[in-house]
């Protein structure tokens, strides 16, 4: 009798913490299962089922240790009890949270394992999701060694390359069973990812083309979130190939949508892309605007890296419309907050930056304005000897804009 | 050197846009991962104990 009402008392702690948890509200969600799992049961089935709605919640919370900790548990425990898609689900989330700890080597055994169960079971939704986490794993994977360079998309090692185009097949593999069982939602995702993948990977035209299909898929749902993503990543495939105009389009259309959402954050982002995107079409009186529409929300948000990134934006910008002393307000700002957060890089590109400008607005005081137009003349010259195209190309245009040659030299 | 300070500052988490001192104008966008969901109720059917179930269940419908 007394097991029973503990028994009834566990399950009814649990069934309101997949209540809160549904509803949104993950924290109040976790105190329930933290409760039936105190209360306990003896049924290895429902414990399963709460260690995984746990390491779930704590996944969404992002206590990624906590939800590896759960994830764990409901592993052992499936396997112990012989559930097998039990052991597969169990699988895949563990892969999932460790490909977010970055534990890379040990997500992809445990996302193999839930495809090969899911492939024994012949349970094609499974399939399906395993492969598309699989991706997701090699995707991350190729994304961490490529940060530690400062490589752009194209141009990368091949540890990298091969981790992405392993990401890309997956994602491939994926689409073609979730268009098999028409589940678009899925289609959406993989297209969104597999995008993203070929950006990476330099094939700007096949990023657009996925990128294309995920923006017709979240039209179709009126997913104004997914909507918006696939905006900007066509804005920024579109940098790459060179079609600045249409980049700024899709920029501006982001713009639009995360004021509707109300996403301080993303509006803030769009800004910074479109001040980018009007630098590297060259007007930059746009790129002003954009830049200082970014910074207002930067310093909102009390985002000192954002407002640090915006001023160095700014001071280029100014730089290169002449307003050297705007410039030189701007570059002071930025060698302030670099050296607040501790940016090392940041504060020696502020420090020649405002050795620049000084020497300059030294200049042109002493002698008068012809020299700074001399000086630009020299920039203008170098434009000629880099002919590269792309992503690269536009970098050192913003490059140019910095005064000294030489200096630009050092800093490469 | 300099990639090393300036994946430094990419730690730093920006929550406008990510830190990289090459001027990126891009912030990549991913679409959310798919975690595998498990519910008590999946089990109740191999649980002995419909009645209790049963009553917790109505129990929480009449509050």
């Amino acid at each position: 009798h007394v097991r029973y009402r503990m028994e009834a008392s566990c399950l009814e702690l649990a069934l309101e913490g997949e209540r809160l948890c549904k509803a949104g509200d993950c924290r109040a969600g976790v105190s329930f299962f933290e409760a039936a799992v105190q209360v306990g049961t003896e049924d290895l089935k429902t414990l399963s089922a709460i260690y995984s709605q746990l390491g779930n919640a704590y996944f969404y919370l992002h206590e990624y240790a906590k939800a590896l900790e759960y994830h764990h548990h409901d592993l052992t425990l499936a396997r112990t009890i012989g559930d097998h898609v039990g052991e597969a689900k169990a699988s895949g989330n563990l892969g999932n949270t460790l490909k977010v700890l970055g534990n890379f080597d040990d997500a992809i055994v445990c996302c193999q394992r839930h495809l090969d169960i899911s492939r024994e079971l012949n349970d094609k939704v499974g399939e399906a999701r395993a492969l598309y986490n699989l991706g997701n794993v090699y995707h991350s994977k190729g994304k961490n060694v490529a940060c530690a360079g400062t490589h752009d998309p194209g141009e990368l090692p091949d540890e990298v390359k091969a981790a992405l185009q392993k990401a890309a097949d997956y994602y491939e593999e994926n689409l073609t069973i979730v268009t098999e069982l028409g589940d678009r939602a899925a289609q959406g995702r993989a297209y969104g990812n597999l995008g993203n993948t070929h950006y990476l990977l330099g094939n700007f035209r096949s990023a657009v083309i996925a990128h294309e299909q995920r923006l017709l898929i979240a039209k179709e749902f009126g997913d104004r979130a997914a909507e918006r993503r696939a905006y900007s990543n066509l804005g920024n495939a579109y940098i790459f190939l060179s079609e600045f105009e249409t980049a700024s389009e899709y920029y501006k259309k982001t713009l639009q949508l995360a004021r509707q959402l109300k996403d301080r954050a993303v509006e803030a982002q769009a800004c910074y892309s479109l001040g980018n995107t009007y630098t590297l079409l060259q007007d930059y009186e746009k790129a002003i605007d954009f830049h200082l529409r970014h910074l207002t929300i930067a310093q909102e948000l009390n985002d000192r890296i954002g407002e640090g990134r915006a001023c160095w934006s700014l001071g280029n910008a100014y730089t290169a419309l002449g307003n050297h002393d705007q410039a030189m307000h701007f570059a002071e700002k930025h060698l302030e907050i670099s050296r607040e957060v501790g940016d090392r890089s940041g504060e020696l590109t502020a420090r020649l930056n405002l050795s620049d400008l000084q020497m300059v607005l030294g200049l042109s005081y002493s002698i008068n304005n012809s020299m700074i137009s001399e000086i630009h003349a020299v920039d203008n010259s170098l434009d000629g000897a880099r002919p590269r195209v792309g992503r690269r190309h536009s970098m050192e245009n913003m490059e140019l804009m910095k005064l000294t040659p030489e200096k630009i030299q050092n800093w490469n | 050197s300099q990639s090393i300070a300036g994946c430094q500052a990419a730690e730093l988490q920006s929550k406008v846009v990510p830190s990289k001192q090459i001027l990126h104008s891009d912030n990549m966008e991913m679409e959310p991962e798919t975690m595998e969901t498990k519910s008590v109720t999946d089990y109740f059917s191999k649980l002995h104990m419909g009645s209790l179930v049963y009553s917790c269940t109505s129990k929480r419908k009449t509050k």
